[in-house]
């Protein structure tokens, strides 16, 4: 790592401007990672429903096909049991992240950052659940937290972000190398560091820390894989960092999934085509929900 | 505990209930036979679409539609009514966007590079099922906009085929109405096509670089002699042939393709199951193939 980086970096465990863990999120995820039969639906209603704002966001969001519901759910009572705790503790996650994003972000228009990432949950979870992937509940987690690094240069970096991004898009790279030239460091290397400090779990660590660099994962690379594929489908399906990205990817050729294939065979014939194809469908409401909760009329 | 209670928003479709399960296995009965997929925000068009066959077939239920489509001895004409309703009134010029796109700011680059080996600076571009040539005028203008940037110093030309004698002869007459011209901008509707009382016309500058023919892509003779081609695109047609046949056509894609090759199909159009000739790859916002390079290997693996 070059000096000027070493700086950035020093700089960027500071974090002091970057908010800290949502207050929510930590007890609930505690709390619902006790065994099944502890969990009482009343205490997770109680701790979603002590952020109002939260509160309200999870119900609307539980209202989206996206996760499946069809019929109208109007307390959150409802929607626990409607939608089951793991989907709860999903919309809970996701919602939260919100809260993140800083509210003025310059030129950058910071609800691209959680549009995508929600997106690459969503997708995350699919085609975990399509490859027999053993936890698509971590999927989604993993898929919506891998950027988080983003959300630290939006904080921390605004001025020196919006100039990478003005780069990726002028150039249409992918936004981690434009970080390299900009900043000298990714959001991969700023997310770990963000994981350290909110001690997130080994796993979810190392995919905030390397999913744009698979060989650099010691451990937990399958779910590195799954992300970073994911992470790609999404961005060369539109629903990126809000633009092109003017390259040719094969994704059977991808290392991700010569790394993944070991550990679910069905890769080996997936049907990406029509996995492409379904993800229309994702985007037009993942934008829609998502203009919901940012920008209520 | 009272929790908030914001009227949730929903999308149209989503108060309409949960598809049905039986529309759901004809969008995979489609994709299966057809290669043709609706996303589930699609699946209300595909439901309008059933509804107009079942009204012709005096067909009450979705669910006595599908055995229309699988048991019944009508079958095979349904299924191909069923994809006429779906792909009805698709042409247009700039038909699909993000696909013409990829094409000019992917592939171009990528063909323009691949041919800088080779001495000849001239493009083939087939368009394989070009209806009534909407595709290869709108491939037409696109590559002579591009005449002052990436195809300096270069030619091309347009092959476009067509089955249907009427559709052909429509090509090459260029006019146009309302509804094929629905896409195009200000910019290239006065550059590229003059107003005549029965429509736009194509202009002599983008006719002159497209040829129509009437080709049976199953014409095995005729076929062989589109030699050379940089890229194809074949849009809804290959939906309407059965596998054997959509074979055949993708070997005879596979050999007239240039090494650097590309196909492209329709929208939300796979070859999964049909051949193994050719590799997906993904373009911003689309898709496309090429011809993979594992034939020989396969070939000896089946001896």
């Amino acid at each position: 790592m070059s000096q000027a980086s070493e700086v950035l970096v020093r700089k960027l465990e500071g974090l002091e401007k970057m908010p800290t863990i949502p207050v929510v999120l930590a007890p609930l995820l505690r709390y619902l990672d006790q065994p099944m039969e502890h969990v009482e639906i009343q205490q997770v209603v109680d701790l979603i429903s002590q952020d109002k704002s939260l509160a309200a966001q999870c119900l609307h969001m539980a209202n989206s096909p996206l996760f499946g519901r069809w019929q109208t759910v109007d307390s959150l009572r409802s929607a626990v049991l409607a939608l089951g705790l793991q989907r709860m503790r999903d919309i809970a996650v996701s919602c939260s992240v919100l809260t993140l994003l800083p509210k003025d972000a310059g030129h950058v228009d910071p609800i691209v950052f959680w549009e995508h990432s929600l997106g690459c949950a969503l997708v995350c979870r699919q085609f975990a659940r399509k490859i027999n992937f053993p936890d698509p509940g971590k999927a989604y987690l993993a898929g919506l937290l891998h950027d988080i690094g983003i959300i630290a240069h939006l904080w921390i970096l605004p001025l020196e972000f919006a100039a990478t991004l003005e780069l990726a898009q002028s150039q249409h790279i992918p936004l981690h190398e434009a970080e390299l030239i900009t900043l000298g460091v990714t959001h991969c290397e700023t997310g770990r560091i963000v994981a350290e400090r909110w001690h997130l779990s080994p796993d979810l660590t190392t995919v905030l820390g390397c999913h744009h660099f698979l060989d650099r994962a010691a451990s937990h690379r399958d779910l590195v894989a799954l992300v970073s594929l994911s992470d790609l489908l999404c961005r060369m399906s539109g629903l990126g960092y809000g633009y092109p990205e003017e390259r040719q990817v094969s994704f059977t050729e991808e290392p991700g999934v010569a790394l993944l294939i070991k550990e679910c065979p069905t890769l080996e014939a997936f049907d990406w085509a029509r996995f492409t194809f379904e993800l229309e469908a994702y985007m037009e409401e993942v934008h829609r929900i998502v203009n919901l909760l940012y920008r209520p009329q | 505990m009272s929790t908030p209670s914001p009227a949730p928003s929903r999308s149209p479709e989503i108060n309409a209930g949960p598809p049905s399960p039986h529309l759901v296995q004809i969008r995979d009965l489609v994709y299966r036979v057809a290669g043709i997929f609706q996303p589930d925000n699609k699946l209300r068009l595909l439901e309008d679409r059933c509804g107009r066959r079942m009204q012709v077939l005096g067909v009450a239920t979705v669910r006595e539609y599908y055995e229309c489509l699988t048991i019944k001895p009508i079958r095979q004409a349904e299924m191909i009514a069923l994809l006429n309703e779906i792909t009805i009134g698709e042409t247009c010029f700039f038909r699909n966007q993000p696909q013409l796109d990829a094409l000019r700011n992917v592939v171009l680059t990528r063909i323009l590079d691949a041919r800088a080996k080779l001495p000849l600076r001239h493009l083939r571009i087939w368009s394989a099922g070009c209806s009534t040539g909407e595709e290869p005028y709108t491939l037409s203008m696109m590559f002579l906009e591009e005449m002052s940037g990436k195809l300096k110093g270069w030619t091309f030309e347009i092959l476009a085929t067509d089955l249907n004698e009427r559709s052909v002869a429509h090509a090459k007459h260029g006019s146009y109405g309302d509804y094929s011209t629905r896409n195009l901008t200000p910019y290239f509707r006065q550059k590229y096509f003059t107003a005549r009382p029965d429509g736009l016309q194509v202009n002599a500058e983008v006719k002159a670089r497209v040829s129509f023919n009437r080709v049976n892509l199953l014409d095995d003779a005729r076929v062989a002699f589109m030699k050379g081609v940089d890229l194809i695109l074949c849009c809804n047609v290959l939906i309407y042939f059965d596998v054997l046949s959509k074979q055949r056509v993708i070997q005879h894609f596979y050999n007239n393709l240039l090494t650097h090759g590309y196909l492209f199909l329709g929208h939300s159009e796979s070859l999964y199951g049909v051949s193994e000739d050719f590799r997906l790859v993904h373009l911003p916002s689309a898709t496309a193939y090429i011809k993979a390079e594992k034939r020989q290997i396969t070939q000896q693996v089946k001896i």
